[in-house]
């Protein structure tokens, strides 16, 4: 389907700030002084589960150059509203009846890195020296790190009432449900397959380790932080210190990256803001990489169980899912395991349990159920293609979903992925019909996966403003947190008002200066700020055409929040991916030689950072697939792995070239066809790469990071 | 008063020790209160410090620094450039990269009495009369700055390598660069900028 093309969108356009980050002009959180500002650092527990029966200050405090030491005992601050329930932090309701409160500090201490104290200095050596003075005396409690053992009778107990988590009615109820005849979908197959599959914990690992910097002007906290939105950012902040929106300004300039778990407040915000507010003076709280990755949040990991009902011509009947999510101890966000919706078959049962345990603490990464799902229901399925002597992608091609009377899309391109990425992967003489059946140490292997991922509308606010110089000027409560949300902005104004990207400039990241915004996570940010601005720049055209360009000092000014909708039908992006890897039947290690992306995400508005986004969240999908781990001692609770070298994050070294081609479609929906991109890379990498895994070596690998311990332990 | 402080202890005494081995030949010890080099800190410890000599970015800098700071917080805590940034503090990512007499070094992991008469380029040192240099232009048409936190240690790697090699090779790029992390992944678009930016433009 050709698209009419567009004068701005759709031009390989550089980001309007590139300058300043290639530059280093570009000003993150940790780069602004103010006057008599102090330092702050935060103490965390060495244990994994205690209570605190004594915490002495003493010696911190009468250390030269401390200004204030904060603990569970001076305050007691909620963090998350009050609410620890998942994806439900915004709620006043759930505040109110939640019997699982979370503070910025607990004296009932559930992980190695929970927050237990923090010292404000004169510098960040005094703070650091102040914390190694604190006394705890820790009364420690038997903990539990897995997710199975966690909900077993006599585990011990994270909260009163038992380790699975609570939902946003104090209930411990599994998520899921069921669509169609379960029972009928297994009466009806051939055979039954049943399998398990487990994922691990992936730290969202941004580069820049979190800070925030805050400072009162008279009761009104300004707080500068690296947050993915600062409306939620401001609302979060505002209703744990007892304040009104109005009285939170919440900036960001440039924030390091954010993938996910950004889109709201931080407790660290809130010590910034105590320390502020006590001392009367601006407290920067920095933490170190290591704080930043044991005690931010990262993706849940998963054990899933399937059982699947198949027909012997490969008909999918039934689709069974009992999993469990590892949340740490506190609720953070849902715990939920997405992907059973991307097949057609409608007798499904999904129950899924998130459950407390004392490791690290989960929240969102990237596209937060997705990863982890697809990894186990399209490594079932290729199971199941390849014991039906099925190739994987016409098993695909007869089991996705498709559109129906009762199911539609606003456009529908799964199949055109799916299709055009065989052939230009060359997938026919790839794939290996006998897997394992390489000759030589080395073997070679091709796997696919595909998906789909909601490009949901909603709604979304912007101003749009045009003085009499010509100049007309953006305001969106974006943070342009990597994929160039202000470029994007600018461009869809720019286009819808007829004028060069160079008449555009933009205000943003900051909360008193900017509408609100949904913020940049669920690949939203575009399509609906996105939105709103093309809506706002409607409404300043017209209200040009009526009355003119403005003289003089005048101004006009249009605002927009629209909240459009699809009438009932399903928005999806569409993807495909096709990956070959050489496994190293020596060592253990697999090397990703092809890897072939076919995505539609509705128009792409920049294609320059468009692709990178995919090619970045496949990047990050490869690692997660290979390397990417939180490991325990089990002895005695202490994270094993934590950092970028222990953890294992991806380097240019370990890397291959991605092929990408995006298939453009317009659904006449969202800011001129657009639809979701930023996670849309991501979701099925770890599955593709498995799946090629399988097919070089011929054994399933079944829990992720696929290490070399994992492969030679099967091929030895 | 405790002497030291436990938690960043580890390598800061190590490499602390190394350092004033090697540095107590050439530098001049400063009286604790003589902190006149100080720029926004007021003494409120009696830590040592140490005057040196360095060149920043062709600017010559006379400082009396702590013996426990890093380059990196020389650089940004006291001469004010906040371009080269602190990712992991240890030595792991990269992002610190500065130009030590032109080879590229982690700045968190190289203590500022070290730089003692010699010179570091950071990234504020690259755009030259108001021009951005051929590799940060190429940076800004691929794309190669996505959250834009690693770019400046990427930028100051590459910079090094097209010093001492005008043609690199995609292996080559992807082994100079392969201790700068980038967590946005964005390592094909950063490669794809160093390539434009050689002496054939990747061709």
């Amino acid at each position: 389907m050709a698209i009419d093309p567009l004068k701005t969108v759709g031009q390989n356009t550089p980001r309007i700030d590139a300058y300043e980050r290639v530059t280093g002009q570009a000003t993150y959180t940790r780069d602004i002084k103010l006057p008599g500002m102090l330092y702050a650092r935060v103490l965390r527990s060495n244990v994994p589960h205690a209570m605190i029966r004594r915490i002495d200050t003493s010696k911190a405090e009468a250390l030269p150059g401390v200004r204030a030491v904060m603990t569970h005992e001076t305050h007691k601050i909620p963090y998350g509203s009050g609410s620890i329930s998942g994806g439900r932090q915004y709620s006043d309701a759930h505040k109110d009846i939640t019997t699982r409160l979370r503070y910025t500090f607990n004296d009932h201490v559930r992980y190695v890195g929970e927050p237990v104290a923090a010292v404000a200095a004169v510098n960040r050596h005094v703070a650091e020296e102040a914390l190694q003075l604190i006394e705890i005396d820790y009364e420690e409690l038997p903990f539990v790190l897995d997710v199975e053992e966690a909900i077993e009778p006599g585990a011990p107990e994270i909260w009163s009432g038992g380790n699975i988590a609570h939902d946003s009615e104090n209930r411990q109820q599994p998520i899921g449900g069921r669509t169609g005849d379960l029972e009928a979908g297994f009466a009806e197959a051939d055979q039954i397959f049943e399998d398990r599959f487990t994922t691990q914990f992936v730290q969202d690992a941004q580069m820049e380790p979190r800070s925030a910097l805050a400072h009162w002007e008279g009761d009104k906290l300004i707080l500068h932080t690296p947050t993915q939105g600062v409306s939620n950012c401001r609302h979060d902040t505002a209703r744990d210190l007892g304040l009104e929106d109005h009285q939170v300004q919440v900036i960001c300039q440039y924030m390091g990256g954010g993938f996910g778990d950004k889109n709201g407040n931080y407790y660290f915000d809130l010590i910034a803001a105590a320390f502020a507010r006590d001392l009367g003076v601006p407290v920067m709280v920095e933490l170190s990489r290591k704080d930043d990755w044991l005690a931010t949040h990262g993706r849940w990991h998963t054990v899933q169980d399937y059982r699947v009902g198949v027909k012997d011509d490969g008909t999918v009947t039934a689709i069974q899912l009992n999993g469990l999510s590892g949340m740490g101890p506190y609720l953070r966000r849902s715990g939920n395991v997405a992907g059973m919706d991307v097949y057609a078959c409608e007798n499904t049962e999904k129950s899924i349990l998130p459950v407390h345990t004392n490791r690290v603490v989960s929240g969102n990464f990237r596209a937060p159920t997705y990863p982890q799902g697809y990894f186990g229901i399209e490594s079932m399925m290729d199971e199941v293609a390849y014991k039906l002597g099925i190739d994987p992608v016409q098993f695909a091609l007869k089991n996705m979903v498709r559109p129906t009377e009762t199911k539609q899309f606003t456009n529908f391109t799964l199949d055109q992925c799916i299709e055009q990425g065989a052939e230009l992967f060359d997938w026919a003489n790839r794939w290996k019909p006998e897997p394992g059946s390489g000759e030589g140490p080395i073997k070679r292997g091709a796997g696919m996966a595909f998906m789909m991922f909601n490009a949901r509308l909603g709604a979304s606010s912007a101003i749009l403003r045009v003085n009499a110089e010509g100049r007309y000027t953006v305001y969106v409560g974006v943070t342009d947190i990597g994929p160039g949300a202000k470029t994007t902005m600018s461009m869809l104004a720019a286009e819808e008002l007829g004028v060069p990207l160079s008449d555009v400039d933009i205000v943003w990241g900051d909360s008193d200066r900017c509408p609100y915004s949904v913020g940049e996570s669920g690949s939203r940010c575009t399509m609906m700020t996105g939105y709103a601005v093309v809506e706002a720049a409607r409404d300043l055209k017209r209200q040009i055409a009526e009355n003119g360009m403005p003289q003089g000092d005048s101004v006009l000014i249009a605002s927009a929040t629209p909240a459009p909708t699809t009438n009932g039908k399903l928005r999806e992006g569409f993807g495909a991916h096709f990956v070959e890897v050489e496994v190293d039947t020596h060592l253990g290690d697999v090397r990703v030689t092809k890897y072939v992306t076919v995505h539609e995400s509705g128009r792409i508005l920049n294609p320059l950072p468009a692709l990178d986004q995919i090619r970045g969240a496949v990047i990050q999908g490869i690692g997660q697939a290979l390397t990417e781990d939180l490991r325990y001692d089990s002895r005695n609770g202490q994270p094993l792995t934590s950092g970028y070298y222990w953890g294992r994050h991806l380097t240019h070294l370990d890397v291959p070239q991605i092929e990408n081609v995006f298939i453009e479609t317009d659904d006449g929906l969202g800011p001129y066809g657009a639809k979701t991109v930023g996670e849309s890379g991501i979701i099925i990498a770890p599955v593709a790469v498995a799946n090629a895994v399988y097919n070089a070596i011929g054994h399933r690998m079944r829990d992720l990071p696929i290490t070399r311990d994992k492969i030679l332990e099967v091929v030895a | 008063m405790k002497d030291s402080h436990d938690s960043e202890v580890s390598r800061r005494e190590f490499i602390g020790g190394t350092g004033a081995a090697i540095v107590a030949a050439n530098t001049i010890p400063v009286k604790a209160q003589d902190r006149s080099g100080e720029s926004n800190e007021r003494a409120i410890e009696d830590v040592p410090l140490t005057r040196i000599t360095l060149t920043v970015n062709g600017t010559e800098h006379r400082v009396a620094v702590e013996d426990r700071w890093t380059l990196t917080e020389l650089l940004r805590d006291h001469l004010g450039l906040t371009g080269t940034r602190i990712g992991c503090n240890r030595g792991e990512c990269g992002a610190c990269t500065v130009l030590l007499d032109g080879e590229p070094a982690y700045s968190c992991s190289t203590l500022a009495v070290w730089a003692h008469g010699r010179s570091v380029q950071t990234v504020e040192g690259l755009e030259k009369s108001g021009r951005v240099s051929k590799l940060q232009q190429a940076f800004i048409d691929h794309n190669a700055p996505q959250c834009g936190f690693c770019t400046s240690g990427q930028l100051m790697s590459a910079t090094a390598l097209l010093q001492r090699n005008a043609n690199p090779t995609v292996r080559e790029i992807r082994e100079a660069l392969a201790g700068n992390l980038c967590r946005c992944s964005n390592y094909n678009a950063i490669v794809e900028a160093v390539q434009a930016a050689t002496r054939t433009g990747g061709a």
